[in-house]
């Protein structure tokens, strides 16, 4: 569809453009960041999962994932999220990268988050959309290329005067 | 909306070397979502959301977050970093277009 | 019609903002006092080309003209909507199949707001009415069924229920399919799998957290931009700060736990929200019209100078005690195409604590004030109390008054007085 592909196309440059701009004020850490995948795509799940990860195995990350999200949402608009990873984050052992991913949203991976060993624990926060009643997932990359998974159901509330 | 860019950075009242220490942020930002017309099409234009936060703690990238429309209008974060040494926290916010902001707190240790 | 002061633009001359007419069952258009609240917040009604009538409104807000039916203005004496009798149509065999859509439909009710249907696909209903789940087993006559859902006053006169047929929100073919469908919803009730999905077990709502943490709620930080319009001078060559010295804080100290008030020199009920959208321009000579953004930072930071201290509004002078009893009545009043009162949300006796689909229902009685004016999240905006006042009605049918009618400003205080002794906690954080 010549709207979405003029998008995301948007979308990715812009993305690119912010990421080299960063480099170009030595914000960045890692020089691997420069071909770090484009965000802010639409798209439908499996698609989404498919252009990130490959077919890279995902494991349910059991106990190691504390993913926090509330059962039912008031709306839409502003859902907090949070993500407790169990992790020494050790130069040798430590979380790369977290995902956030809505499963029904358009846009459905909210957000990467990326860690250096200084941060000192894998843990981060955000308020996120919610188009309606989805899957959140918690998707963690180690730094051993591990990737584990967490995922809940926020039910999404709405009122009942029909207005 | 005249306020875009405001940022506001918390860190705990009390901190102590070696301390991994939580830190909340919120910036004011309209993190503008896709707009569709009557019939459900794209309505091409320009949308201004933040795309990028990043977090660097003596001068180093700690974590950062590459954000998207499916972040809330308004967006709070939240992170944590290894307190090794008194210094500069900042976090700076990037969005699509152009605009930069960024806040920053002082780590002391008490 | 007094327009407000200097700042506002003229309204554009289709707009008939005729505000003491009355129209026959049309009913005002308008509250009869002049109004100083920002163009969306007056409750207008126009007249378009083709005839038709629309309602301004705020942005997104629907544009439906409610004129049929009576608002709380005093001046609106119209009963409320007539207790009628319904006859179910001869012959008349429904659709269940209908009656279930319309059941679940959000343009109608949604039925499902107030009362529990078994269904995996039914998020959320409400316990505000009686569970239906196995109505059918109590062998009720469609006439009865028909004659609840047209106009249950005829059976239950002080009922909450919607006249849906007398009001015309339904067709009388549209009842008829309603009680088809009904009389389908036999026992035994499917094994709940969702705690949540039943009204009855479903987890309250735990909401947003720290109301007065600015990294949560960015109502706190608009407040902060309020404190460099306290000290700009206006028009009129002076600011807030050249009277009220010392800094908002110090000078408003204490102020906001008084109001509503009656207000001498205005001779009305007025908030904070009301009195600085006169005061300002008659004393700085800056536009602070309701619904501004400049009246709810302002009214913020006002309030927040307050903040801890107990609600401590006069509710004894002959004066006041007069204006409370406006305002329960007007609590009490059933107003609009549903026929609702306040009341019958927001009292314990009603739906109070009670779930309206999705929503937990404030108790009247808790205190519902002292967190305005409050961020909103699902509108990313700051709301005062009026605005959450006008939205209420706006699904309920029932066109609004201007943000700062005196009727308004009345229910207001009435709801303060339950907020009495309890601690100002200003801006909040809700859905």
């Amino acid at each position: 569809m010549t709207e979405q592909h003029g998008f995301s196309r948007r979308s990715v440059l812009g993305t690119l453009g912010v990421l080299g701009a960063a480099a170009a004020t030595g914000a960045l850490a890692r020089p691997g960041r420069a071909t770090a995948q484009a965000l802010g795509m639409q798209e439908t799940l499996d698609a989404g999962l498919k252009r990130v990860f490959g077919g890279r195995p995902i494991k349910d990350a059991g106990g190691l994932v504390k993913l926090d999200v509330p059962l039912i949402a008031e709306n839409g608009a502003v859902v907090p999220v949070s993500v407790e990873v169990n992790s020494p984050m050790t130069p040798s052992n430590y979380v790369k990268h977290v995902y956030i991913v809505a499963d029904k949203n358009r846009i459905p991976i909210v957000t990467r988050v990326a860690f250096a060993p200084e941060a000192g624990q894998a843990y981060m926060g955000a308020n996120i959309r919610l188009g309606e009643t989805t899957d959140v997932r918690a998707i963690v990359e180690q730094s051993d290329g591990t990737l584990l998974q967490a995922k809940r159901e926020v039910k999404v509330t709405v009122g009942g005067c029909g207005g | 909306m005249s306020d875009i860019g405001k940022v506001r950075v918390r860190i705990p009242s009390s901190i102590k070397a070696g301390d991994v220490v939580r830190v909340r942020t919120l910036v004011i930002h309209p993190m503008e979502r896709i707009e569709r017309d009557a019939q459900g099409k794209i309505i091409d234009k320009k949308y201004n959301y933040i795309t990028k936060v990043t977090v660097t703690y003596l001068g180093k990238t700690v974590v950062s977050f590459d954000t998207t429309q499916s972040v809330s209008e308004n967006p709070f974060f939240s992170f944590a970093f290894k307190a090794t040494d008194p210094g500069q926290l900042k976090v700076a916010f990037t969005d699509t277009a152009g605009g930069k902001y960024e806040g920053t707190a002082d780590i002391k240790f008490s | 019609m007094r327009l407000a002061a200097t700042g506002l633009r003229w309204v554009p001359a289709l707009i008939i903002a005729a505000g003491c007419a009355v129209t026959g069952s049309a009913g005002p258009e308008t509250s009869s006092a002049p109004t100083r609240a920002i163009p969306e917040a007056r409750g207008e009604i126009r007249t378009l080309p083709d005839g038709t009538r629309e309602a301004l409104r705020y942005a997104g807000w629907p544009k439906t003209d409610f004129g049929r039916f009576r608002t709380y203005a005093y001046g609106d004496s119209r009963p409320e909507i007539a207790v009628q009798r319904g006859t179910m149509p001869a012959g008349a065999t429904g659709d269940p199949k209908k009656g279930r859509a319309l059941f679940t439909s959000r343009a109608k009710g949604p039925c499902t707001g107030c009362h529990l249907i078994p269904g995996d696909d039914v998020w959320p209903a409400g316990n505000a009415g009686p569970d239906l789940s196995t109505i059918a087993d109590r062998r009720l006559t469609n006439e009865y069924l028909y004659q609840q859902i047209y106009d249950a006053r005829v059976i239950f006169p002080q009922t909450a229920m919607p006249p849906w047929g007398a009001s015309g929100a339904f067709t009388p073919a549209e009842i008829v399919d309603l009680v088809a469908f009904l009389q389908t919803l036999k026992g035994p009730r499917p094994p709940e799998k969702d705690p949540d999905r039943d009204p009855e077990t479903r987890t309250k709502p735990v909401g947003f957290g720290d109301n007065l943490d600015p990294t949560n709620n960015p109502a706190v930080l608009l407040a902060e931009g309020a404190e460099a319009q306290w000290k700009a001078r206006g028009p009129g060559g002076k600011a807030c700060a050249d009277c009220h010295a010392g800094g908002a804080d110090a000078a408003m100290k204490g102020v906001a736990a008084r109001y509503p008030k009656i207000v001498p020199r205005y001779g009305r009920v007025m908030s904070i929200e009301d009195f600085l959208s006169a005061h300002g321009p008659e004393t700085t000579g800056t536009p602070l019209p309701m619904e501004s953004e400049g009246n709810l930072n302002l009214t913020m930071l006002v309030k927040m100078a307050s903040n801890g201290m107990p609600v401590t509004i006069d509710t004894d002078s002959p004066e006041t005690r007069a204006a409370l009893a406006r305002g329960r009545a007007g609590f009490y009043r059933r107003v609009g195409e549903r026929n609702h009162a306040c009341a019958d949300c927001h009292t314990p006796e009603k739906g109070a604590n009670k779930f309206l689909g999705g929503r937990f229902l404030g108790d009247v009685t808790s205190g519902l004030t002292r967190h305005f004016p409050t961020w909103r999240t699902s509108q990313n905006q700051v709301w005062d109390i009026r605005k959450r006042m006008q939205w209420c009605m706006t699904p309920l049918g029932m066109n609004m008054l201007p943000a700062d009618a005196v009727e308004y400003a009345e229910i207001e205080l009435y709801l303060t007085s339950f907020d009495v002794g309890k601690p100002l906690n200003v801006p909040g954080i809700r859905h």
